[in-house]
């Protein structure tokens, strides 16, 4: 355990640290541009230098802490260094913010702000390479205003292992480019490298031009897309900055997702699926509940099911694994006495989607398997013993598997054929629209917070399973 | 690249287990002595061979001025334009070659017998203004020892 000092204060260090995560956990704040904490260190963008007293200026990403060093992370010297690293590292930038999507949180914008403010001293004519380079079918590439931290390069060697990127040329023309034998778009990791590049380079191209960063905000949720539950952001338009004229469609959407750093269980990265939620929950949805396909009110739909549940003689459940934990406890404290449950799984694998992997991707492609069956256990869903009225919690249930006399009762989020053909069909809340838990497949638990209000003829489930299970005439 | 197969399994050799990428530059020197540049099967065959992805050859490649991924003239003149040789005449032996040949460098006379190029300091700088013609160095360059240097490039 090495004593070191940094700025002064003496520190107790671990042998395999260093100077950067000593710093780092420390409070000492050193900028850096290539470091990442989860890739390996090239130390090429010099922005991380420090002063160690007796030994001049060096990086701390890749110095190792050594007993009783005296580390000064911004002394005159330091400052006038980055200073000039900056100077250098902007040389040729375009200086584009204003069509840049990462302006407001690019941390090259921010540094120049802070530790430089100088224009280019370039003599020459600055470096013109090429914009809005096609790299994949999800991300564009602007080589001008890429700073060759070599992030993104590394991501596809050591992370994502799809070896798709590399550096073609050298000096101020190099370039990050992709490879024919490994294409990018086959990577389900690739969009990673847009939230790490530290400048505006890489571009996601469903969220180019969308939206500056500063109209949305980000809530807290877990991506269903498989039984990982990676934590993600999802962002969406500040209340204050909210459309009042055109489209104002847009201040319900989702405009893009994020990983939500988590080491219990993704860590700071999730998959192209998880980009994609806006694609799963704005499919066309359900908001009027309805009799055999006629569309009635909220009480009147509440009131027939209930009718159908006291009637039944062997009622079965299929219970969504979309259902929170708290959607699911309480069907199980409220109408598991009342029905057969069994676990229905809504979602199934894409053509082309990717199994199983070892680094997140899960072949369960459902957020609350776990849950789901710790309490109405493993059994596949079966229809014996004269079964008269099933009620079908969530989507992706062939209704031809469906005993032909039974009753339905469908709880349901989206437009789809079968909400038509259920004697009672009640439009249900999606994970955007509330709060709630999952519980993924290695038991860990993660929270989702509603991000857009609901209609008014939509319920959660939560309260819908109270209404069912309420003696007569009680609406939630 | 097939014929070089068996040299480059001697280079392996001579290399520890997993640095296979590290052999893409031997590799690249020899299919170019070979070939005279380096194709775009080659740059396959040899990400195959090597078990690397593509893109570190193509890094390797690009990196190196040196590589030529098109074939050139059966004379390479490279002149150098660094300091030494550009303060002792190098425009002006490189402006007598251009007119001779009626090309400009990056060009290869349309006989196939000429390329011109020009390239950063050769170490010679003691003998400036100089040129390499392919492997050879020509030295203290002037425009009667140039003439008489193309007469004999046939
Ligand atoms: S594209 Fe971004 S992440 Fe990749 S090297 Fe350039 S600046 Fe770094
Ligand atoms: S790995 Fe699974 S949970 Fe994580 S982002 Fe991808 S689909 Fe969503
Ligand atoms: S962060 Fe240390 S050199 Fe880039
Ligand atoms: S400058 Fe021409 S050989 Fe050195």
């Amino acid at each position: 355990m090495p004593e070191i000092f940094i700025n002064g204060q003496a520190i107790e260090a671990r042998d395999d640290q260093t100077v950067m995560e000593v710093a780092r956990e420390h409070g000492h704040f050193i900028p850096y541009f290539c470091w990442h904490p989860q890739l390996s260190v090239v130390g090429n963008c010099r922005m991380c230098l420090v002063e160690v007293e007796g030994r001049g200026l060096d990086i701390a990403c890749n110095m190792p802490v050594a007993k009783g060093m005296q580390v000064f992370t911004n002394s005159e010297e330091v400052q006038a260094h980055r200073k000039a690293i900056l100077q250098f590292i902007t040389l040729n930038h375009p200086v584009d913010c204003g069509i840049c999507d990462k302006a407001g949180e690019c941390v090259l914008q921010d540094y120049h702000y802070e530790y430089s403010g100088q224009r280019s001293l370039s003599h020459d004519e600055k470096v013109r390479s090429t914009k809005f380079y096609n790299l994949s079918n999800r991300i564009l590439l602007d080589n001008e205003r890429c700073i060759l931290c070599l992030r993104c390069t590394r991501f596809t060697h050591e992370v994502s292992k799809s070896m798709a990127l590399g550096v073609e040329r050298r000096g101020d023309v190099s370039n990050i480019r992709p490879v024919e034998d490994r294409p990018l778009s086959e990577d389900p990791y690739s969009d990673n490298i847009i939230d790490i590049c530290p400048v505006g380079a890489l571009l996601s191209r469903q969220f180019l031009h969308k939206s500056r960063v500063w109209f949305l905000q980000p809530t807290p949720s877990v991506c269903p897309g498989c039984a990982r539950g990676c934590t993600v952001q999802i962002w969406h338009r500040k209340p204050e900055w909210k459309l009042k004229a055109l489209d104002q469609r847009q201040n319900e959407n989702i405009a893009r997702v994020t990983p939500l750093d988590n080491p219990a269980v993704n860590g700071p990265w999730i998959c192209n699926k998880g980009r994609d939620l806006a694609q799963m929950f704005e499919r066309v949805r359900a908001d009027e509940p309805m009799l055999k396909g006629r569309p009635v009110t909220v009480p009147a739909a509440l009131d027939e099911a209930r009718r159908l549940i006291g009637a039944a003689r062997h009622p079965v459940a299929l219970v969504s694994n979309w259902g929170s934990n708290e959607e699911l406890e309480t069907f199980k404290d409220k109408l598991g006495e009342v029905f057969h449950c069994f676990v229905k799984q809504d979602w199934q694998r894409q053509p082309g989607e990717r199994i199983e992997d070892d680094l997140l991707i899960r072949g369960d492609k459902n957020p609350n398997t776990t849950r789901a069956r710790e309490l109405f256990g493993h059994a596949e869903p079966d229809f014996k013993d004269g079964t008269d009225l099933v009620l079908v919690w969530g989507e992706g249930f062939d209704f031809a598997r469906l005993p032909p006399r039974a009753g339905i009762i469908f709880l349901n989020s989206y437009l789809q054929p079968e909400n038509g053909h259920a004697d009672v069909f009640l439009p249900v809340s999606i994970q955007t629209e509330r709060h709630g838990h999952y519980t993924n497949f290695e038991g860990t638990i993660s929270a989702f917070e509603p991000c857009f209000e609901k209609k008014p003829g939509v319920l959660h489930a939560e309260d819908l399973i109270k209404a069912l299970a309420a003696p007569a005439r009680g609406h939630p | 690249m097939k014929h070089l197969v068996p040299e480059f399994e001697k280079l392996r050799e001579r290399f520890p287990a997993g640095f296979e990428s590290s052999l893409a530059l031997p590799c690249l020197r020899r299919i170019q002595e070979d070939r005279g540049y380096v194709a775009d099967s080659d740059i396959e065959e040899l990400a195959v061979f090597l078990g690397v992805p593509q893109i570190q050859i193509e890094e390797v490649l690009s990196f190196y001025t040196q590589f030529r991924r098109k074939p050139i003239g059966r004379w390479h003149l490279q002149f150098c334009h660094n300091v030494s040789c550009s303060m002792n005449g190098a425009e002006n032996v490189l402006a007598h070659v251009e007119r001779r040949l009626g090309i400009k460098p990056g060009q290869t006379t349309p006989d196939g017998r000429y390329t011109l190029s020009t390239v950063e300091c050769l170490g010679s700088c003691g003998t400036a203004p100089m040129m390499m013609v392919n492997d050879g160095y020509h030295e203290n360059l002037t425009l009667a020892k140039l003439d008489e240097l193309l007469q004999g490039l046939k």
